[in-house]
């Protein structure tokens, strides 16, 4: 059935289908309506899940992270500042291999003050050992809301679904909500095997490991995040079969005749996709690649479609500072394995921080700064910073 | 390592299967925590020793039978005491710091009331000695004493010169304060555990007092102060002027004594407010006058309310001077005074003025005082201060003597009186002990596990008041003013018993563990269990890293930490 939502009402009704067990919730703009949602469903009575209100979104991790031990199928939902206070328990997350979920809603980071669209936040979480999926429309974001649990549960690693705040969470678009008996089939209830608190079979998790087995653990997880690759390729398939929409680690558009190729990533994509058929319209061979996983990271396949590309540009709505945009950092890295004739030149960009509009005017301007350079004058170019001159 | 299969010697993550028990934690210790029993500021308060917080605890669970048991351990009027006893506990209750102090009288009341309706009994557990006690004046102060040492098993007679026994409980104290009905209720447990009475029987001769040594092996004297102070005015002789003790004890047989319609009480004790309210339920207009100011007045300030409310009119600074009339009196002279210095006793002294004025009056009832009667009793006991010399536990210069009540030297007041008897009681016992074999000590009934006790009243600032929600203290109701003033019908009606279990439940139980539990649900090391015996909760101390939270979060104080190891 179709509905017309916002992010964080599709990200609702995508928990409301997941048979969610436990909800530890804490609110923070512009994530609140989600949680506002949940509250509702509860209340109501269509909602079916434990609803836990905690003092800090550090608690709220903890709970869920306490929750999933105690063997029930557990998410909870940030942003911003909010993530940033649940780092340390992203951490224990993961070390604790709990299939916890997270929705974040991309929010840049303080000080100062500043609530709208960013990727810092969620990119900074890059070392915490979370699969990050990045999603460009509402359709996409109830989608991988429900599809994280199955990825988070079938390699343990706990799973990050992102939007972009305000551009997804607080906007409206049609979405066709899955039917719940469609949803069972995709999605098991929770099983936590042997991961659990169970108090006919006493176990004690996490305690002190020292040198001689945290090397190994640490492997584990790595091996684990190789693994979900595959996994999440399944996933998006098996997916595609149930509810006929299909979704890509890694999407290239145009690639086979660019010669110049966009990377975006979130809604940037999504505009993308219309300033590209813009440019082509008026004779420029460009194409563009979205990419969805941040971590684990898709090397082979930006090897593949990277390969004998001359240019590409890629656009960053965050910055390392000292370094450069993540994507940029991330690809540029990878590609070091093609050889020198069949490596692109990296235009990195620096776009739309703190929620400044990215629109088809500024994807233009980049094509063309990209087009008219042989090499990028920098690191990294941020696009229409107004300089002070001294 | 593409999406490799290789696989590592370690399971898939840090999990134990093995006990954690392995790991005393109590070895980090540096403090530890203890239950401790603080004394709560009530029990400290009550001259009887009752312990009030317990007994409130008991209250509030619905055990009426257990804490009226408690109570009966110090004292063995509850119903009587919870109608006029003035209740000093409540004067310093925690509670006060939150919201109200605790309506402890009402509940006692209550206690003892239901023990009335219940007829509950306590039997002598002890077999009979062939040990025998006189008691002389059945008083609260001799009853207290008969009733304790008849449950340790001696043989206890009581000898006083009045009709009934009761003392000034029945003779002194008006109707409508504490009904018949009531000390006959609880007197007659004295009777049904074997205490004998010997009323109409006035003990004062030497040949009285010398049978009596003969035939008992120890004698608590308890007569009370009942010689009246006069004024020593002229006029004194005059016809309807009526001291207090006499007036009082006629209304308590029963009697209506003639005052006329216009009424003038002397004096500012409790005795002569209840002289001023029985005047006016005789349907006489009252005016009472006191040397001092209301704020001297020794008299309870409920009491003196009622009476402003009763219709009774006050002159303050006014002192008699003379009573004029023929025959009978018709007049007072009263000299104005001001106030001076204070005198010993810290009060405000009246010095008069050269000023005078009259009242008219139909009576007067003189209220100023009693004093020992000390003709009656043996000239060898010392005496020092119009009282009977005796030490902190009643006794006397003599070893086979013991005294208690208004007799000796102390407040007069029947929680006093009945605290007398109760030291006496166990004084009697530990002389007749040593000079003879011993026997058994009754035990105390102890309702709440006491840890050891730590001498020091517990104030509100070592409670944690965060876990009591506040309320108000309970109200007691009058029965209307017409009915209080036109009958002897007791003014103060019951509390039910939901209004007394909510009361009592709002009792912090200052210093006692009542087992809430709340260091067993707090302490991170699960070391706070149930005692093995069912009763209380120890510390295991192989665990116990001495975090202190369970210290801190005791909402009554009931647990300190230990630094020394």
């Amino acid at each position: 059935m179709i509905k017309v939502l916002t992010g964080n009402q599709a990200v609702a009704y995508g928990i409301r289908l997941s048979d969610v067990q436990v909800i530890p919730v804490y609110p923070i703009t512009p994530q609140t309506t989600i949680i506002e949602t949940l509250a509702d469903m509860k209340a109501d009575g269509t909602g079916d899940f434990e609803y836990i209100r905690v003092e800090s979104e550090h608690s709220a991790m903890a709970a869920c992270i306490g929750a999933s031990m105690g063997g029930v199928r557990t998410v909870t939902a940030t942003c911003g500042q909010g993530l940033f206070l649940m780092h340390e328990m992203l951490h224990y997350a993961t070390g604790s291999r709990t299939p916890v979920v997270l929705v974040n809603v991309n929010r840049a980071a303080a000080a100062p003050w500043n609530i709208w669209n960013d990727q810092t936040d969620s990119v900074s979480q890059r070392e915490t050992g979370w699969i990050q999926l990045y999603c460009e429309n509402n359709q996409e974001v109830l989608d991988s809301t429900i599809m994280a649990f199955k990825i988070a549960e079938t390699v343990r690693l706990p799973t990050m679904i992102i939007l972009d705040a305000f551009f997804l969470s607080h906007t409206s678009e049609p979405v066709e909500v899955p039917l719940i008996n469609d949803v069972r089939k995709f999605l098991p209830s929770y099983d936590p095997q042997e991961m659990w608190l169970d108090p006919d079979n006493p176990k004690t998790f996490n305690s002190i490991s020292m040198n001689n087995v945290y090397m190994e653990f640490r492997w584990n997880i790595q091996r684990d995040m190789e693994r979900a690759k595959q996994v999440i390729d399944k996933t998006h398939e098996e997916f595609e079969t149930i509810f006929g929409r299909l979704y890509h680690q890694v999407e290239g558009i145009h690639l086979d005749d660019a010669n110049i190729v966009i990377i975006a990533t979130g809604t940037v994509a999504s505009t993308c996709r219309v300033a590209i058929d813009n440019l082509r319209a008026a004779g420029h061979k460009v194409g563009m690649i979205k990419i969805k996983t941040l971590r684990p990271f898709p090397a082979e396949e930006i090897i593949a479609a990277l390969r004998g590309i001359k240019k590409i540009a890629v656009i960053d709505r965050n910055f390392s500072p000292g370094s450069q945009g993540v994507w940029a950092q991330e690809i540029r890295s990878v590609i070091n394995d093609l050889s020198d004739n069949e490596r692109p030149q990296v235009f990195g960009y620096i776009a739309g921080l703190g929620g400044r509009d990215i629109n088809l005017k500024t994807i233009e301007e980049i094509y063309k700064q990209t087009a008219k350079n042989e090499k990028p004058e920098d690191r990294d170019i941020w696009v229409g910073v107004k300089y002070v001159l001294s | 390592m593409k999406h490799t299969n290789r696989e590592v010697q370690s399971t898939f993550c840090a999990i134990s299967t093995t006990s954690s028990l392995e790991n005393k934690t109590g070895s980090w210790r540096f403090a530890k925590p203890v239950f401790i029993d603080r004394l709560a500021p009530c029990n400290q308060q009550c001259p009887a020793g009752e312990d009030i917080a317990s007994i409130m605890y008991l209250a509030g669970q619905g055990r009426f039978e257990d804490a009226w048991k408690l109570i009966m351990q110090a004292n063995p009027f509850p119903a009587i005491m919870g109608r006029v006893c003035y209740h000093n506990c409540e004067t310093k209750c925690n509670r006060s710091n939150l919201d109200n102090s605790i309506a402890i009288n009402i509940v006692e009341r209550f206690i003892g009331d239901y023990a009335l309706e219940h007829n509950l009994k306590i039997l002598p557990q002890i077999p009979d000695q062939n040990q025998h006690v006189a008691i002389i004046g059945a008083g609260p102060a001799g009853l207290t004493a008969a009733y304790d040492l008849r449950l340790k098993g001696y043989q206890v007679t009581v000898f006083d010169a009045n009709d009934q026994p009761g003392g000034l409980m029945r003779y002194g104290i008006p109707p409508y304060r504490l009904p018949n009905q009531i000390i006959e209720g609880e007197i007659s447990r004295l009777y049904d555990i074997g205490v004998l009475f010997k009323q109409r029987t006035y003990i004062k001769d030497k040949s009285d007092w010398d049978r009596l040594e003969h035939d008992f092996n120890s004698i608590f004297i308890s007569i009370g102060a009942s010689r009246m102070v006069d004024p020593d005015l002229k006029g004194n002789s005059l016809k309807r002027i009526y001291h207090s003790l006499s007036f009082l004890k006629e209304i308590n047989q029963g009697k209506r004594p003639d005052i006329g319609d216009k009424t003038i009480i002397i004096g500012g004790g409790n005795s002569a407010i209840d002289c001023a309210r029985v005047s006016r339920r005789l349907g006489a207009k009252v005016t009472l006058i006191y040397r001092r100011t209301i704020t001297e007045m020794p008299a309870y300030m409920e009491e003196i309310e009622m009476a402003q409310t009763e219709g009774v009119e006050f002159i303050f600074l006014a002192a008699p001077e003379e009573f004029l009339g023929t025959d009978r009196v018709k007049k007072i002279k009263v000299m104005k005074m001001k106030q001076g210095q204070p005198d010993e006793s810290g009060r405000l002294q009246s010095i008069p003025t050269e000023e005078t004025f009259e009242i008219n009056c139909t009576s007067v009832i003189i209220s100023i005082g009693e004093t020992v009667n000390t003709e009656d009793l043996p000239s060898f006991l010392a005496f020092e201060n119009n009282s009977l010399k005796t030490d902190s536990n009643g006794s006397t210069s003599h070893a086979q003597y013991f005294a208690g009540g208004d007799l000796i030297q102390q407040p007069h007041t029947v929680t006093h009186a009945i605290a007398s008897g109760k030291r006496a009681g166990l004084a009697i016992d530990q002389y007749l002990s040593l000079s003879n074999n011993k026997h058994e000590s009754s035990k105390t009934i102890s309702f709440l596990h006491k840890k050891s006790p730590v001498n020091e009243v517990i104030s509100y600032n070592q409670l944690n008041p965060f876990y009591f929600i506040n309320k108000s203290r309970t109200n007691s109701h009058k029965i209307s003013l017409n009915e209080r003033i036109n009958t002897f019908k007791e003014v103060f009606m019951s509390s039910s018993q939901k209004d007394v279990i909510e009361e009592s439940q709002r009792c912090f139980v200052c210093g006692t563990c009542t087992e809430c539990g709340n260091c067993y649900v707090f302490c991170p090391d699960f070391s706070i269990k149930k005692h093995p015996s069912g009763f209380g909760y120890h510390i295991d101390l192989d665990y116990c890293k001495g975090c202190g939270i369970c210290v801190k979060e005791c909402p009554r104080g009931a647990m300190q930490m230990e630094f020394a190891e």
